[in-house]
C-alpha cells in the first residue's frame, strides 16, 4: 500500500529531525566560551589593496578610515573590492613599500604636505 | 469506504503534527541552528561580551624584581627620562600608603606596610578619565579596556586630573629622545600627548598574554576575562580574598590585588 509506505517515511523523517535538532541543542549548551578572542586571520599582503591611481588620490581617506575603525571599533580586517582581506595597519602598506625608502616622502615633499604619521609611527626611512 | 478515508485523514494529521513538533522542538525555543554558525573571524567585536581584568598576587611578588615593568616599557617604547618630573609610567611600583591610601584594613603587618606594590591603569568599568576627555581620545573599548587613541589626544590633561590612580603620564618632552632600546613592533608617542597602560591590546589581537604577565617569573599576574565564570581569574577571585584600589570611588577597577 502506497500510503502506508508514505506514512513510514514521514514517521522516520520526523524522528530523525527531532533527534538531530536535540543533538545540536545539547552541543550548544556544552561548548565552553572561547578563552582567546583572537582568531587567526589569513592576511593577504602581497598585492596592493587598490590600483595605484586610486591610492594616489585616496590613500589619506583609506588610512583615516582604517585608523578609526581598527583603533576605535576593533574592526581590523579590510575587505578589498576583489574580496581579498588585509589587516588595517600602516604596516600592511609598509610591508611592501618599505623597499622604497622615499615612498611617502617624494610626493609629500613635492606637494608640500606634512602629515604627522611619523611623529609616532615608524617611517619607511627608519625601517630596518 | 467512508471509514477508511476518515482513518487515513486521522493518520496523516497525526503525522503532520508529529513532524511539526519535531521541527519546532529544535527551532522555535532555542534557535539552535542559528547558533551553530561560527564566524570566520571577529570582524566586528561584540561590545560588552568580554571584560579583561588582572589579578596581582603580591604574596608571590619578589621585592626588587622589575622584570614586568621592564618588559612592559620595552614592548611599548615607553621613554625613560631618568627624572621624576618627566616620568612616564605604564606599570610601576609604589608604597602601600600610595597604592592603597583608603584601604579599610587597620593594623596591617609591618611587612605589608613596608613593601612596594605594583600599580597600573585599572581599566575601570566606570572610568572617570573617559568622561573627562573632551575629544574622546580616551575611550572605553568593546572589551573593557580603557584605550587611548593618541591621534585624537590634544594634551589637555583633563584625564590626568580625573584619574584617581595617577595612571596617566604626560609627554612634556619628545619621548623619542628618551627611548633607549626602541622596538619596531609598536609606535612611539609624540610630545604633548598623554599615555598609559593599554592592557597590551596590541598583544591581545595576536592572541598573546600581556607583556608583564608573560615576563613575570613567579606568576604574580593573572590576566583573563572577568565576564567568563570559567576563567582562571574568576576562579582565583572566587577562592581568595582580594581588594581593589580605592573601591569606594565606584570606578569598579578591573585590576584586583591579593596582599
Amino acid at each position: 500500500m502506497m500510503s502506508k509506505k508514505l506514512i513510514w517515511i514521514f514517521a522516520v523523517t520526523a524522528i530523525m529531525l527531532f533527534a538531530v535538532l536535540n543533538v545540536f541543542r545539547k552541543g550548544e549548551a556544552e561548548t565552553p566560551p572561547p578563552l582567546s578572542v583572537h582568531k587567526s586571520v589569513a592576511i593577504d599582503s602581497t598585492k596592493c589593496i587598490a590600483p595605484a591611481s586610486f591610492m594616489r588620490a585616496n590613500h589619506m581617506q583609506v588610512l583615516y578610515e582604517w585608523r578609526n575603525s581598527s583603533v576605535r571599533t576593533g574592526n581590523r580586517v579590510y575587505i578589498a573590492s576583489n574580496g581579498s582581506k588585509y589587516e588595517k595597519s600602516l604596516n600592511t602598506c609598509l610591508g611592501c613599500h618599505s623597499n622604497n625608502r622615499m615612498f611617502c616622502f617624494n610626493c609629500h615633499s613635492y606637494a608640500n604636505v606634512k602629515p604627522k604619521c611619523w611623529n609616532c609611527h615608524l617611517s619607511p626611512m627608519e625601517t630596518p | 469506504m467512508m471509514n477508511e478515508q476518515r482513518r487515513e485523514f486521522i493518520k496523516k494529521t497525526a503525522l503532520g503534527v508529529l513532524v511539526g513538533l519535531g521541527a519546532a522542538s529544535g527551532l522555535v525555543p532555542a534557535f539552535s541552528l542559528e547558533k551553530t554558525v561560527l564566524p570566520v573571524w571577529d570582524e566586528k567585536p561584540v561590545p560588552g561580551k568580554i571584560r579583561w581584568g588582572m589579578l596581582i598576587d603580591m604574596r608571590k611578588c619578589k621585592e626588587g624584581c622589575q622584570q614586568c615593568a621592564t618588559a612592559c616599557h620595552h614592548a611599548h617604547n615607553v621613554p625613560d627620562f631618568r627624572n621624576k618630573k618627566d616620568e612616564i609610567k605604564w606599570l610601576w611600583q609604589n608604597s602601600y600608603q600610595k597604592v592603597f591610601p583608603t584601604a579599610s584594613q587597620q593594623f596591617v603587618s609591618k611587612e605589608i606596610q613596608d613593601r612596594s606594590y605594583l600599580a597600573l591603569c585599572n581599566h575601570c568599568a566606570d572610568s572617570p578619565c573617559t568622561k573627562a576627555c573632551p575629544t574622546e581620545a580616551t575611550f572605553k573599548r568593546w572589551d573593557g579596556i580603557v584605550a587611548m587613541d593618541y591621534h585624537r589626544c590634544i594634551g589637555c590633561r583633563f584625564c590626568m586630573a580625573a584619574c584617581p590612580y595617577g595612571s596617566r603620564s604626560f609627554n612634556w618632552q619628545d619621548p623619542r629622545t628618551a627611548i633607549h632600546e626602541p622596538v619596531t613592533t609598536y609606535p612611539t608617542r609624540e610630545q604633548g600627548v598623554v599615555e598609559k597602560c593599554n592592557f597590551c591590546s596590541d598583544r591581545l589581537v595576536k592572541g598573546q598574554q600581556p607583556a608583564c604577565t608573560e615576563a613575570c617569573p613567579e606568576q604574580v599576574l593573572t590576566f583573563g576575562d572577568l565576564n567568563d565564570p570559567r576563567s582562571d581569574i574568576r576562579r582565583l577571585l572566587e577562592t581568595n580574598e582580594t581588594m581593589q584600589r580605592k573601591p569606594e570611588l565606584g570606578t569598579k577597577p578591573s585590576v584586583f590585588y591579593i596582599i
